[in-house]
């Protein structure tokens, strides 16, 4: 198990390292900050002095090296924008963007597994079908549309929901569903074909023969194998909507999270934000992906088993 | 009955203290960090004059140049290149120092004498003319110039030379009895200054908190508490005004204005802009080296139409880059810049235009209408037979010697065309440090009797000849002043003031009430 982990380990530092090396090269010959943000009304004297200032005159080389240096020893530097150590800039942004990612994948699971088992139990009446309708409109409503749509109702027609940040619960409920839309739409028809598949195998029947009722049926053998395949989806989205989903929902409800920060650095090519911050998100991915796989390996005997 | 629980809700979340004159603004932009002195932008100049003074400031109703004493209570020339200020006794910094003519002096000196690379690019440009500050008493200071100063009292009451506490700033980092880089670096995330409000909270891009500052040494700061939040969708903040989230919004494009202007609790308050949008030509691409192409390309655009069509009229096309606010030397009878599509064709043929194409570059959202007002003048182009085409990109490129034409802004960085043509003009100053504008010895000796004339009519002649060389040889032309509009709620009194830079967000006394408080 020690051998395991520690393989898990190194994996782990050497993706990070790559995706490091990568972020490092990458953003430094997209263009300089001096010609973005700094750049407006600068003399050509001013120019080579904040290079200078900011020690981008210095061969690619020589600031990657520094660069590591500085990071073994866990100085990430200062944003070239807020002029505060990077860490405080992520830190600070992280936790909105995490509860915002927590209530959405809540509500999608509350909403999306039910619905999809609803739709598969009565996918020949109208309920099924009424599910799969709105499930197939969901996916094809993006985020920011919804956003601006409830935005219109709750908030400039009907004055009820607040649009701005994240200050109390009421601040939740539109960036939530806004977020959960597609995913919710994504799960519902995982769930639902997942279900399918399980209820027409051999060991339902036997459940059904066995005399069990059909709420125990569907409940227990058909969701509890239907999960496997579900919680493998569930991870992946949740990656992805970590990694970059979030950006248009946090823009356009001010919510001040690591979204719209990642790319306004990357906008005004924030080395040092963009570097710490991709990492974040990738330790942040690959957190997600373990946790992904320890609730799968738990879901699946053959997996518990085979494991342990 | 569900509506009710999320008013009562609603209510309890966002009222903080019913009766207190307490506001939220919401600002498209927030600044990343908060520091008069190496800071130029537009998004910065909203907040400094709320908690910082000048020695020297202005009457901002006013349009022309009125100078009333701020934490100078007296001023006077000694000798032609020395200036003599008294200070006013009895100012306390928000950290509750007391001002001397040592923070005065460390003030100006961070600026006059830069060691922090971002203090002296900034200083450079338009500060060049001090050697420095020096403590005569404990209230009186002197500044000493290198020439003949005719611009005193504009340069001292600028934004970069506000006052700082000097212990304070020296001791945020570091060894307390010397200003590091780091000192600067950390003073730009918790900035303490002598104005009527402190900042009592900043999270950088997000939110600046003000309070009131009891023992500020004017008039009482109007309100409690002003809250600005980063609302960076025109959607969401003016969606936020109706829901009562926000008091006031910033940066409400013209097409928007009706949306707040139809609701009968909120109003709308705006002004041109002291700032040119503008089109830079670049004098160095070998396609463009014939000035006739590029007096054509001027020539051929109908900024009036412009202004109809992108700003209902409500922008402000200039003749000549002036405006208003520079007092004497507003020159609007210079006929620098002109629409004449007749004389566009006639030199396109005369210089042997052969139809090549020429881009302009934009960026698809940075100035507000510059997406619109680049492809309407590729139609205004292509009326004198230019083949224009535009370049959507984010990247700056005025440094590109590729370049051939693109949109820029000339903000009014004080009221003097110094401070907006001759900074962005200057010899060796930023167009031609990017490669794009030729001066030569004829061009810097017409901008230095400009700059330094003591008198004023000299100062004109010399303006003038330079806005000839520019006609003649022209590397730009300023479109409009952009017609920039706030909303507020009806109780909110509050709107631009005529004598201050652009976007400036002038809470003080006298500036902004609340009905019913």
């Amino acid at each position: 198990m020690t051998a395991y982990l520690l393989r898990i380990f190194i994996k782990m530092a050497v993706t990070l390292f790559a995706i490091l090396t990568i972020t490092f090269i990458a953003t430094r010959l997209s263009g300089n900050p001096i010609d973005t943000f700094l750049g407006e009304g600068l003399t050509a004297e001013g120019r080579e002095k904040l290079i200078a200032y900011f020690q981008l005159d210095r061969s690619l080389w020589h600031q990657y090296l520094a660069f590591l240096r500085a990071a073994a020893s866990g100085d990430f530097g200062l944003s070239f924008v807020e002029r505060r150590p990077v860490t405080q800039v992520i830190a600070s942004r992280i936790w909105p963007s995490a509860q915002l990612l927590l209530t959405s994948v809540s509500l999608t699971l509350l909403v999306s597994i039910p619905l999809g088992v609803l739709a598969a139990v009565y996918r020949k009446s109208w309920i099924g079908s009424a599910v799969m309708v709105i499930a197939f409109a969901g996916y094809a409503v993006p985020a920011f549309i919804l956003a601006i749509v409830m935005i219109l109702i709750f908030s400039y027609t009907l004055n009820w929901l607040p649009v701005v940040g994240n200050g109390s619960f009421l601040h939740f409920i539109m960036p939530t569903i806004a977020l959960s839309g597609v995913l919710v739409a994504a799960l519902t028809r995982f769930t639902r074909n997942a279900m399918l598949d399980v209820l027409g195998q051999e060991y339902i029947r036997t459940a059904r023969a066995k005399g069990l009722s059909e709420f125990w049926v569907v409940m227990r053998h058909g969701l509890g194998n239907a999960s496997i395949t579900v919680i493998s989806v569930i991870g992946l989205q949740i990656a992805s909507l970590a990694a970059a989903g979030s950006v248009v929902v946090e823009s356009i409800f001010s919510w001040p999270g690591i979204g719209q920060l990642l790319v306004n650095a990357a906008i005004v090519r924030d080395y040092p934000v963009l570097q710490f911050g991709v990492i974040t998100v990738a330790v942040a991915v690959v957190l997600i992906n373990a946790v992904t796989d320890i609730a799968y390996a738990l879901a699946d005997p053959r997996i518990r088993l085979a494991k342990s | 009955m569900f509506r009710l629980m999320l008013t009562t809700a609603l209510s309890a979340a966002l009222t903080t203290a019913a009766f207190a004159a307490d506001i939220t603004v919401g600002a498209a932009n927030v600044s990343p960090y908060l520091d008069p002195g190496r800071d130029h932008s537009n998004v910065g100049s909203q907040f400094y004059y709320n908690s910082f003074d000048t020695l020297i400031d202005r009457d901002h109703t006013k349009l022309e140049s009125v100078w009333v004493p701020a934490l100078a209570t007296s001023w006077e020339l000694i000798d032609p290149t020395t200036m003599e200020l008294k200070l006013r006794h009895g100012v306390t910094f928000h950290n509750g120092e007391a001002m001397t003519a040592d923070d005065v002096v460390f003030s100006l000196n961070r600026m006059f004498q830069a060691t922090f690379a971002p203090y002296a690019v900034r200083a450079k440009d338009r500060l060049g003319n001090f050697s420095g500050a020096e403590k005569v008493d404990d209230y009186t200071v002197r500044i000493h110039a290198v020439r003949e100063e005719p611009l005193w009292e504009t340069l001292v009451s600028l934004q970069q030379i506000m006052i700082i506490p000097e212990d304070y700033t020296k001791g945020l980092t570091g060894d307390p009895a010397v200003a590091e880089d780091s000192d600067y670096e950390a003073f730009s995330m918790a900035p303490v200054g002598t104005g009527p409000y402190k900042v009592a909270e900043f999270m950088p891009g997000e939110k600046i908190v003000w309070e009131r500052f009891d023992n500020f040494w004017g008039d009482k700061a109007p309100l409690d508490r002003a809250t600005v939040v980063q609302i960076s969708e025109t959607a969401s903040r003016i969606t936020a005004l109706k829901t009562g989230e926000a008091d006031i919004v910033t940066n409400i494009a013209p097409d928007q204005l009706s949306l707040i202007d139809n609701d009968p609790a909120l109003k709308t308050e705006g002004a041109a802009t002291a700032l040119f949008h503008v089109m830079i030509m670049n004098q160095n691409n070998p396609k463009l080296k014939d000035p006739r192409i590029r007096q054509a390309m001027s020539l051929a655009i109908d900024r009036d139409t412009l202004n109809e069509a992108l700003w209902q009229g409500k922008a402000i096309v200039p003749s000549s880059h002036t405006m208003m606010e520079m007092g004497d030397l507003y020159m609007p009878e210079l006929k620098t810049f002109e629409y004449d599509p007749e004389k566009a064709k006639a030199l396109l043929k005369e210089a042997g235009y052969d139809g090549f194409e020429i881009t302009y570059d934009t960026a698809a959202t940075y100035y507000t209408n510059g997406l619109l007002a680049a492809q309407a003048i590729m139609e205004m182009w292509a009326a004198v037979g230019i083949n224009g085409r535009v370049n959507v990109q984010d990247q700056w490129s005025g440094n590109d010697p590729e370049m051939m034409a693109r949109n820029w802004s000339n903000p009014m960085y004080f009221a003097d065309p110094f401070g907006s043509f001759g900074v962005m003009w200057a010899p060796n100053g930023p167009s031609e440090g990017e490669g794009r504008f030729n001066t030569d010895a004829d061009y810097a000796e017409k901008w230095d009797r400009f700059r330094f004339s003591k008198d004023v009519d000299a100062r004109r002649a010399a303006y003038a000849e330079l806005m000839e060389r520019i006609k003649q040889d022209p590397p730009v032309l300023p479109l409009y002043r952009p017609f920039e509009s706030w909303g507020m709620k009806q109780s909110v009194n509050w709107a631009p003031q005529p004598g201050h830079i652009p976007y400036v967000l002038d809470f003080r006394a006298g500036s902004i009430s609340l009905a019913g408080s």
